[in-house]
């Protein structure tokens, strides 16, 4: 479904990402491990025509997208929910829900519809409907970036950092949510994540970065018993 | 008693233009983080383009006129944030963009004294007059700018609350990154804003043309008074731009009563000050 063909990709001259070439494929969850610094959130961002690689292709369904704008992207049907939730902070729980389908076009009756959908799967969001996103919590602002993302109905969905800054209670629920909707929607998910265990366990496939290269790339479950990933990423 | 109304009707009608002109500065203010420095030549080259071209050049009645100016303004800001805004937003500093707001301001005003030339001029009917309501007169023109003031002010908070372009702003004014990732086009609504900005400086030069006539520095006291307004209610925020106009509005009239009306001006200027040293975030500053 998504392909990254070797790209490489620069700060002005500081090279960020070198050839480095991802596949997400129909319905599974890929994760990409790798510590602060390894470009995991540059990648996403490539991805997203947020940054643009210098090198390289990004193609998505067999078109090339790379080069494309962001809104151009989202209308794909990609959608990527950045690392630091990245709310709109003075709008309220439901607008900000509502600024999610900017990219479709909803009645008003398919509107209510998505919104109950999230709020099926995220109740407390429906209890803070009408309050100002910036004045939740930063589990409540996560699920809220997640249901903002579903809104527009992702064929694929990109998180980044999903349990950065929450309580290890959250963290579990949060990825439950997330092989929820890959199982639900049947769609891909690509997650980015530092917590390499998590994101190793719910994910079929795992990529591993480290200061802009692919070192490895694997089955989750064989890179998890493998000695090396162990040592430097699973705590032993 | 007639004249503390009259007196607060006339204060109540600046005050709406000084609100008018923060809400149009604080659009652009919220959308790119640039101070729009030209914002005064807008409101100049709308009054120009009424009442130079579209009713005198042209000889259109005042409404086709008023609509095709505001037409023409809101292209105008559209092309001026193509031009200026958005490439010059990319570089590295905002210092060239708002170098480049300056020079536009420039670029505009002796555009005005080319085409229009330099004798101010004024439209003889427009707006001219007063009603009286039982012992007190008030001018048709200070009326019929607090109407229109307030139908435009109250129409914008409506358009930010409920359409998808207007919503698709407040977005972009939060976050540029998020609202490029809801597949908002962001430099397209920048440019868009900039037009309603623009949309809303026309419509501010059409209205002082009975109080000000059309002539070149119709607008630079209007243009300060209405920045200080801004930092008086609370900077970037649109329901302070409109509370701090009409406090200045009303502070400015009846002060003059009690001062020398030649120092009328500075009273505005030494409210902004007062308030900067005492309260820098305005009034509304730390509601929002």
């Amino acid at each position: 479904m998504l392909k990254v063909n070797g790209i490489d990709v620069y700060y002005g001259k500081v090279q960020a990402l070198f050839d480095v070439s991802i596949e997400v494929g129909d319905r599974e969850i890929v994760s990409i491990i790798g510590a602060n610094g390894a470009g995991k959130t540059t990648l996403m961002k490539s991805i997203m025509g947020i940054n643009k690689p210098k090198n390289g292709t990004i193609e998505y369904n067999g078109q090339v997208i790379s080069g494309l704008p962001p809104h151009k992207v989202v209308s794909k049907k990609i959608v990527y929910i950045p690392e630091g939730r990245e709310i709109f902070p003075n709008m309220t729980v439901q607008e900000n829900l509502e600024m999610g389908a900017y990219s479709v076009k909803l009645s008003k009756a398919e509107m209510e519809r998505h919104l109950e959908e999230q709020y099926e799967i995220f109740p407390r969001l429906k209890e803070r409907a009408k309050q100002k996103a910036g004045s939740m919590s930063g589990g409540e602002q996560q699920m809220l970036a997640i249901a903002r993302g579903l809104m527009s109905d992702p064929e694929l969905l990109m998180l980044d950092e999903p349990s950065l800054g929450l309580a290890p209670v959250i963290v579990d629920d949060m990825f439950d949510v997330i092989v929820r909707v890959n199982k639900v929607r049947n769609i891909p998910i690509a997650i980015v994540e530092q917590n390499a265990f998590m994101a190793m366990s719910i994910s079929d496939r795992t990529y591993v970065l480290e200061v802009g290269n692919l070192v490895t790339h694997g089955e989750s479950k064989t890179l998890m018993d493998s000695d090396e990933i162990k040592k430097a990423y699973l705590g032993g | 008693m007639q004249v503390f109304v009259q007196l607060l009707i006339t204060g109540i009608a600046m005050g709406f233009i000084y609100a008018l002109v923060g809400i149009e500065y604080t659009l652009i203010w919220n959308a790119t983080g640039l101070l729009n420095f030209s914002h005064d030549k807008f409101i100049l080259f709308g009054a120009y383009m009424f009442a130079g071209t579209y009713v005198l050049g042209l000889g259109l009645p005042p409404v086709l006129a008023i609509l095709f100016a505001v037409l023409t303004m809101f292209l105008f800001g559209i092309v001026s944030a193509f031009v200026i805004f958005n490439p010059l937003s990319k570089l590295s500093t905002n210092l060239f963009a708002v170098i480049g707001t300056v020079i536009l301001g420039r670029i505009m005003i002796e555009s005005v004294r080319l085409i229009w030339g330099p004798l101010p001029f004024t439209l003889d009917n427009f707006l001219r007059g007063s009603i009286h309501f039982g012992s007190v007169v008030v001018s048709k023109a200070h009326l019929v700018i607090i109407v229109v003031c307030s139908l435009i002010t109250a129409g914008l908070q409506v358009f930010f609350k409920t359409t998808k372009t207007g919503k698709a702003m407040r977005c972009v004014s939060e976050n540029k990154t998020a609202a490029s990732l809801m597949g908002i086009n962001v430099p397209m609504n920048i440019a868009f804003t900039i037009g309603l900005s623009a949309i809303v400086c026309a419509t501010i030069g059409i209205l002082v043309i009975p109080i000000f006539n059309v002539e070149l520095q119709m607008s630079s006291m209007i243009g300060l008074k209405g920045f200080a307004s801004g930092v008086i209610g609370g900077f970037g925020y649109l329901p302070g731009a409109i509370v701090g106009g009409i406090l200045l509005g009303v502070v400015e009239i009846f002060g003059s009563m009690l001062i020398p009306s030649v120092y009328k001006d500075c009273l505005s200027f030494v409210l902004l000050i007062i308030f900067l040293l005492v309260r820098p975030s305005g009034i509304l500053g730390n509601k929002r």
